[in-house]
């Protein structure tokens, strides 16, 4: 049992450490941990993701890692990208296996472990201000105790050159492995950053990846941030990203999740100034039995402010999808614009997509439209692509990727818009 | 080249085609002509494939082979190619793309390696120039944000593209304004030659006096129940489809 796990990996922790700031924040989290526990189908957030495949599981963290890992590098997606990698095996920093372009001194690329002493500062100002651990078992279980992860600082008007990508890998050869990584990611004013978060799985033995993030955009921030979630075999996932936004900023969000046993996705984004822009865009094609759930959150707190949510679904198989887009406006957030859209195709008549917008407006000067859609590829574009002699296999592609294009043209990497590409051909 | 006899089709159990006969040689320009409802989209479409039209009784032989038993595909590969009277917009499949894709699925079919870059481009011009196709619309998803005269000069500028050996055009002329018909109709009448078929349907004369036909039918409750040359056509805008319905009652 997973709960027994992560217990006793606590106490083992508890033992050794020395009884500093992030020590106390860590036993306060792992005390909420054992308050709340895992969320079970009880609870309205989790009704349609059943987590106990992965509960009556044992987990272990581990920093050891096999030649898959180094198989799995060498064809890793992006590879070919000229960009700042940041490499992470089992929730360890594999400092040989990454690279750090970035010539301006003033940008700190490096880990979490490392920014604890040498940022300390930073860190404290920080460091679990955003991603809430109450009544939120899966967040106290990381901050308790998070293996490592990335530490981004962009100080003020300054443009991180080329992309930030952050590889986790999960590598179960030996073992049921349970990764935690925790990002922390900070943009100051006038600053931008494009990151890019992937995930692999290597290994025959399940994994469980746990990740919190957490995003703080300080005004007139600019973020570019993708996710891609690639991780075969039996692998579980859930990520909570929280995303704050100070006055003025722009983030735009997109979530490819193309492989997975079961990945459940967090997004919050709490807007704390006027003429925000948030953007949060995200594609999933399950197959197999594959479970993708995509929980997203908007907070609206003030004035001005847009937001614009697309959510794209292709189901094969008996695979489930859920959907749950919540958009908080509250009182004092007049003018605000809040779209959201969930659009599915059913590939397969055994797939299933629980699709749930839910809006809470407390002010009354807002636009705010959402909708959903589930269906079939459609019948009329398929025999008109067939009547020309484009084959019934070739016209279904076509089409699958013109439903794709939507989230495909929300990314500004060159390169990760291919790949989507050649995933989608791959995957259909 | 085309041979239609006693061809009976239905939808949701309702009949449309009652027993339609038609001969189409090559090099013909055959008319088709009728009231609304007569059942002129539905033989398009039941000659092109669409699978929500049952065939019940009677046989269509294009070229030797049972177009019947033939995909969509398979018979536009085989060269039937049907200008909607409707063509749908599809958000993001790229004009370009979408044709490339075709002539070289057609080029595959005949055994033909995929068409040069150049030779294909070369090609996209000369074709574009026909119908007078903005070069801009090429490069925007398919039909998309297309106006009504848009969309049919792209179904013509497709037609030229891939080269049919029988072009079906559904009432093509509807929504045109009169210089938008002319220049869809010339395209057309470049199209022609010895070997090449068109059946051309409309509601209105208006459009034989560009395309002038060979042969007129008028088709009315599922059937072709008068035929004769282009004159027929000109009698028809004068008189109406009154007297036509007049004699099958009788007849009947
Ligand atoms: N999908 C359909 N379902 C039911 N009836 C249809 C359908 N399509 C066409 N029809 C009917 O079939 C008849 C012939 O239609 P159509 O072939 O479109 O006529 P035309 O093109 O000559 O105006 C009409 O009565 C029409 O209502
Ligand atoms: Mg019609």
């Amino acid at each position: 049992m997973l709960v027994e796990n992560i217990k006793a990996e606590f106490n083992l922790y508890k033992n050794q450490a020395e009884k500093s700031d992030f020590f106390l924040k860590r036993e306060e989290a792992f005390a909420e941990f054992e308050k709340v526990g895992f969320p079970t189908t009880k609870n309205e957030e989790w009704k349609y993701t059943n987590l106990k495949n992965i509960t009556n599981q044992s987990f272990q963290s581990t920093c050891e890692s096999t030649i898959e890992t180094e198989l799995m590098l060498s064809h890793a997606f992006l590879k070919e990208l000229t960009a700042n990698k940041l490499v992470f095996v089992n929730g360890s920093f594999r400092p040989e296996l990454s690279t750090i372009i970035e010539t301006d001194e003033s940008i700190v690329i490096s880990t979490l472990a490392k920014a604890k002493t040498a940022h300390s500062e930073l860190f404290n100002k920080h460091f679990g201000k955003y991603a809430p651990i109450e009544g939120q078992g899966l967040n106290a279980m990381n901050t308790a105790l998070l293996s490592d992860g990335a530490f981004i600082y962009v100080p003020n008007n300054k443009t991180v050159t080329n992309p930030v990508i952050i590889v986790n890998i999960a590598d179960s050869t030996d073992v049921n492995v349970l990764c935690q990584p925790r990002n922390l990611i900070i943009v100051e004013k006038s600053a931008s950053l494009t990151l890019v978060e992937t995930f692999y799985a290597v290994g025959n033995n399940p994994s469980f990846t746990n990740v919190v993030n957490e995003v703080y955009a300080n005004e007139n921030a600019h973020i570019e941030h993708y996710k891609i979630q690639n991780q075969e075999g039996e692998s579980y996932h859930n990520n909570f990203t929280q995303i704050f936004q100070e006055a003025n900023t722009n983030i735009n969000h997109v979530t490819l999740t193309l492989s997975g046993t079961l990945v459940r996705n967090n997004l919050h984004f709490f807007m704390n100034g006027q003429n925000c822009n948030s953007l949060l865009y995200g594609l999933y094609m399950p197959h197999g039995t594959e479970l993708v759930d995509n929980h997203t959150r908007v907070d609206h707190a003030f004035p001005n402010c847009h937001s614009d949510e697309l959510y794209k679904g292709i189901m094969m198989d008996k695979s489930v999808a859920v959907f749950n887009g919540k958009i908080m406006v509250h009182l004092d957030a007049q003018k605000t614009n809040a779209y959201q859209r969930n659009q599915n195709i059913l590939l397969s008549n055994e797939a299933t997509v629980n699709t749930k917008p839910q809006l809470e407006i407390f002010a009354d000067d807002v636009k705010c439209t959402h909708g959903a859609t589930i269906g079939q590829l459609d019948e009329e574009p398929m025999f008109y692509l067939r009547s020309r002699g484009i084959p019934a296999d070739v016209a279904r592609k076509m089409l699958l990727n013109a439903f794709a294009d939507d989230i495909a043209e929300r990314i500004k990497i060159p390169e990760l818009v291919e790949l989507l590409e050649q995933e989608i051909e791959k995957k259909i | 080249m085309l041979s239609i006899k006693n061809l009976k089709a239905e939808i949701e159990g309702k009949k449309i085609l009652n027993g339609l006969n038609l001969e189409v040689k090559a090099g013909e320009v055959h008319a088709i002509m009728g009231p609304n409802g007569a059942g002129k989209s539905t033989l398009s479409a039941v000659l092109a494939g669409r699978a929500d039209y049952e065939v019940t009784e009677g046989t269509v032989d294009f070229d030797g082979k049972d177009l019947l038993e033939l995909s969509p595909e398979d018979r536009a590969r085989e060269g039937v190619f049907l200008a909607f009277q409707y063509p749908i917009e599809i958000p993001g499949v790229s004009n370009t793309n979408f044709l490339k894709t075709a002539i070289n699925e057609k080029r595959k079919y005949q055994g033909l390696e995929p068409m040069e870059a150049t030779d294909f481009l070369k090609m996209m011009r000369e074709k574009m120039e026909l119908v007078e196709m903005d070069k801009s619309l090429t490069s925007r998803s398919l039909n998309e944000g297309f106006s009504g005269g848009e969309k049919k000069r792209n179904e013509i500028f497709q037609m030229a593209m891939l080269e049919p050996k029988l072009g079906i055009l559904d009432e093509t002329d509807s929504g045109l304004d009169i210089d938008a018909l002319r220049l869809v109709s010339e395209g057309v009448n470049k199209l022609r030659n010895k070997e090449r078929s068109f059946i051309v349907i409309t509601h209105y004369q208006r459009l034989l006096d560009y395309i002038v036909p060979d042969f007129v039918h008028v088709l009315y409750k599922g059937r072709i129940v008068k035929s004769g040359d282009a004159s027929l056509a000109k009698e028809l805008e004068e008189k109406g489809y009154d007297w036509i319905k007049q004699e099958v009652e009788a007849n009947s």
